[in-house]
């Protein structure tokens, strides 16, 4: 019906984690018409000095789906108003706002995943990559009563990263969490995993 | 994070601001047609002490956000660079209104020093006609992150 009014967009969220954000939001349904949305942002900069001010969405302006992808466009860590509304043909909703704003350091950090091995007599980490802005808290330590626990800071992945060497016979194990500095923030420490050396121990 | 002396600011990557102001400088620059005259200049700078630099980072960002980068935002939306100007205002506002210079007595001589430096540059903004002190103005942020820069720890 070419008069019908397009209703708004209803339930808008965001599901945020490792600072991937989505916006989500509930699907318009107008049978046998085509729906889009265009999604529009603003930080508190642009609502506190130029409120009038709205950006659209990097990829979703517009978007035929019922959610968008905000990652790039959240690009500080400060309240960030976000708006939606649907268009068919020539006419479009009212706006929708997310309430309240949503704000990056909400993001939820998940214990970052690991793959542990031996090369050779080295203890070898490789960490999933989970973009920029996130450096990885690596400690592990050699199973034996009264060891140390060693710790070390690794700001690049997507490659194996030489924790040190090992000695024949014992068995070392690593866990790791997540920083992010850009919101203050750190994950839990992922499950600890460990590898056995081979070879006899070494007499003490 | 960045260390004006006392004031510590966590969660601004000082290269996102850069990447952001990249992204614009071409197409802002160019439109500075003035090449004689420096807003920034070197004696804004010059031998800030550490105290200093807290008072004279949250002036200088206070006038850039409240005036320059607002009385300039018809530009960013007719060159369309709406995204990296919010990106680069959004972040320079969390960095001021995390700088929170002290106010008590024995701090007014350092509070007065800024403030010169700061008339310096204000001064020379005033002498232009808006326009163009806003265009050469928003030009020079990257004279602004330079210095800050100083001032910032890995």
């Amino acid at each position: 019906d070419p008069g019908a009014v397009v209703p708004a967009p209803q339930n808008l969220s965001v599901h945020s984690a490792n600072m991937k954000h989505l916006l989500v939001w509930s699907p318009v349904i107008l049978p046998g018409e085509t729906v889009h949305y265009w999604v529009e942002y603003q930080g508190e900069y642009e609502s506190l000095y130029m409120s009038h001010v709205w950006i659209p969405s990097s990829w979703c302006s517009p978007t035929p789906g019922p959610e968008c992808d905000v990652t790039d466009d959240i690009t500080a860590t400060v309240p960030y108003r976000l708006r939606v509304r649907a268009t068919s043909g020539p006419r479009a909703s009212a706006w929708s706002a997310l309430k309240p704003p949503f704000n990056r350091n909400s993001t939820l950090l998940l214990p970052p995943r690991m793959a542990v091995r031996k090369d050779g007599s080295h203890l070898v980490i490789e960490l999933e990559d989970l973009g920029p802005q996130f450096e990885f808290f690596v400690t592990f330590w050699r199973k034996a009563p009264g060891a140390k626990e060693h710790a070390k800071v690794v700001r690049s992945v997507g490659f194996p990263v030489y924790l040190g060497a090992m000695e024949p016979g014992a068995v070392y194990c690593v866990k790791a969490r997540a920083l992010v500095r850009a919101i203050a923030r750190r994950s839990a420490f992922s499950q600890a995993q460990c590898v056995e050396v081979q070879g006899e121990a070494l007499p003490l | 994070e960045f260390h004006f002396g006392p004031c510590h600011v966590e969660g601004v990557a000082l290269l996102e601001l850069w990447k952001a102001f990249g992204a614009m400088k071409d197409i802002v620059v160019t439109q500075d047609k003035i090449m004689s005259v420096r807003l920034l200049k070197q004696e804004v700078f010059q031998n800030v002490s550490d105290a200093e630099s807290c008072y004279l980072a949250h002036e200088l960002l206070k006038f850039y956000l409240h005036t320059v980068f607002k009385d300039y935002y018809h530009k960013v939306v007719e060159f369309k660079i709406m995204k990296s100007f919010s990106t680069l205002a959004n972040n320079l506002f969390v960095i001021m209104s995390k700088l929170q210079p002290r106010q008590e007595n024995e701090t007014v001589s350092i509070r007065e020093s800024a403030h010169r430096r700061f008339l310096l540059f204000w001064s020379a903004f005033k002498q232009l006609n808006t326009e163009a002190a806003l265009t050469k103005a928003f030009g020079e942020v990257d004279i602004l992150l330079t210095w800050m820069g100083k001032f910032y720890r890995h």
